[in-house]
């Protein structure tokens, strides 16, 4: 049943990538990326030959399609099976980052797909030269069991194809809006430390005490409905430079959406004496200047 | 009172009960808004000067954490160059999130900011532990985990959600810790934790619809 099979799953295969090397637009553009034009000595050849392969595998398609019980038209697709996979191999070898030109589509790196895909070619050929019925006649006799030997065959080939992608992606889209996102939705309502962090750095009072503040964010924690930042600085002043904790402190449920500019406390404590440091921060950043009064 | 993170040997309860009297007894309040850097994007910005005369002006390292002796970090730079990072109880560490010194490992990737000291070290001001920063699009999405293609070769990957740390941002809006908003096939930026173990990505934040 599989070998009966085999020439029409592989001459559709050798049909759909031979049209499109032979009669693709796009065929010189890929050609210029594969490690033909080094063997070739230029792209219009590489070009040429990336067609003539495309006609090649064209012929052998029809071969198979129109002449399934022979051997002659699987033995050829076995060889150009076997071509495929020692250009792959030597191409590998010597620019691994050239693109395989395969189906005369994809671009990438040669991989273990494109491995894959030469070796499906060879084996498919092999198991077509020793087809005993004409796949017509199979199908004709075992409706049921072909088209499922065949979807299995398109479907194996298919995961294959690096266009894979291609085909999942809307699947997946319409999982997800048969059934639901499974991600969480919000849980519980609690403002994310980060967010209040986001909240702090847009504020003025983050500014003013950019002099001062050291290090990113070392510790945080909620308290009677005030949420606590910790930072690390340094404060100089006439006797010289201490360390010192900042110390932010933000309405815990405050976020950006619902207060752009909430009021922040910013204190400033010595770190070997725990005193708390006095400090003008809109004077320390210069950012506002008293006015002098008249 | 909610401890999330680690409070870290120094910072017990008490000390947080301390700081926070401190904290809302002395308090300069200052309101309005100004412009500022999102935290953990801070790693990837250029080192600011201090507006401070008397503060040195902050060196930058990054590399591969190859050993950790005591407080000392010891770092092997992208460009071949070698860095010992101190560590101090002023450091700020972020590995994820806000954690303490006790969260880095051997073989971690660094970002440091801090000072250079006489000695040739780095006095480490902030660390960020295995940071990356990533713009992808989303290709799946799983109950624990996004699968996202990053760059030119859509090389995939995996961002694992991580309970009470994932958060995200639609639109500009603030971050919250509802993902479900995420949809397949958006361009996403990621920030997150790398996993050297499985070359995953732990997502701290996902920005999408920006």
């Amino acid at each position: 049943m599989i070998l009966d099979l085999a020439p029409l799953v592989c001459g559709v295969l050798l049909a759909v990538s031979g049209a499109a090397k032979l009669l693709g637009r796009r065929t010189a553009q890929v050609a210029a990326n594969t490690v033909l034009v080094r063997v070739l000595g230029n792209g219009h050849r590489a070009a040429f030959a990336l067609r003539a392969v495309g006609a090649v595998e064209l012929a052998v398609a029809a071969g198979l399609l129109a002449a399934p019980a022979t051997v002659v038209p699987g033995a050829a697709t076995a060889v150009l099976g076997a071509g495929f996979v020692g250009y792959l191999g030597y191409a590998k070898a010597t620019a691994p980052q050239s693109s395989c030109g395969c189906s005369a589509r994809d671009e990438g790196p040669i991989g273990v797909r494109s491995f894959a895909r030469a070796g499906a070619v060879l084996l498919c050929g092999v198991a077509a030269a020793f087809a005993g019925t004409a796949w017509w006649s199979r199908v004709a006799r075992d409706p049921g069991w072909s088209v499922l030997v065949v979807a299995v065959a398109a479907a194996g080939l298919l995961a294959l194809s690096t266009d894979l992608d291609r085909v999942w992606l809307p699947l997946r889209r319409l999982r997800l809006r048969v059934f639901g996102t499974p991600l969480p939705a919000d849980p519980g309502g609690r403002v994310p430390v980060e967010a209040t962090v986001e909240l702090l750095e847009r504020s003025l009072a983050w500014q003013a005490s950019a002099p001062i503040v050291r290090s990113a964010l070392l510790d945080a924690w909620d308290d009677d409905g005030w949420r606590v930042l910790r930072f690390a600085g340094v404060h100089e002043d006439a006797r010289g430079a201490r360390p010192v904790n900042v110390l932010f402190a933000l309405d815990e449920n405050a976020t950006a959406d619902a207060n752009p500019s909430p009021a922040v406390r910013v204190s400033v404590i010595d770190d070997r004496t725990q005193e708390v440091v006095p400090v003008d921060l809109l004077a320390l950043s210069g950012l506002r200047r008293p006015l002098r009064m008249v | 009172m909610s401890n999330r993170q680690d409070p870290g040997p120094r910072s017990g309860f008490d000390r947080r009960r301390f700081l926070t009297t401190a904290a809302l007894g002395g308090a300069t309040i200052v309101g309005a808004s100004a412009l500022g850097g999102i935290d953990a994007d801070a790693a990837f910005a250029a080192p600011m000067p201090s507006l401070d005369p008397a503060i040195a002006k902050s060196t930058f390292a990054e590399g591969r954490i190859t050993a950790i002796n005591g407080s000392v970090l010891e770092v092997a730079g992208s460009y071949g160059e070698q860095h010992l990072i101190q560590l101090t109880h002023a450091t700020s560490v972020w590995k994820l999130r806000a954690t303490t010194a006790d969260a880095i490992e051997a073989g971690d990737g660094l970002y440091a900011r801090g000072v250079d000291m006489p000695d040739g070290t780095i006095a480490a001001d902030a660390v960020w532990v295995n940071i990356v920063n990533l713009f992808c699009t989303v290709r799946g999405i799983a109950k624990d985990r996004l699968h996202l293609t990053h760059g030119d070769g859509n090389h995939a990957v995996v961002g694992r959600i991580v309970p009470e740390t994932t958060t995200a941002s639609y639109l500009g809006g603030s971050l919250t810790p509802d993902l479900s908003r995420v949809r397949i096939g958006q361009s996403a930026q990621v920030l997150g934790a790398w996993r050297p173990a499985d070359d995953s990505v732990d997502i701290a934040r996902v920005t999408v619809g920006h």
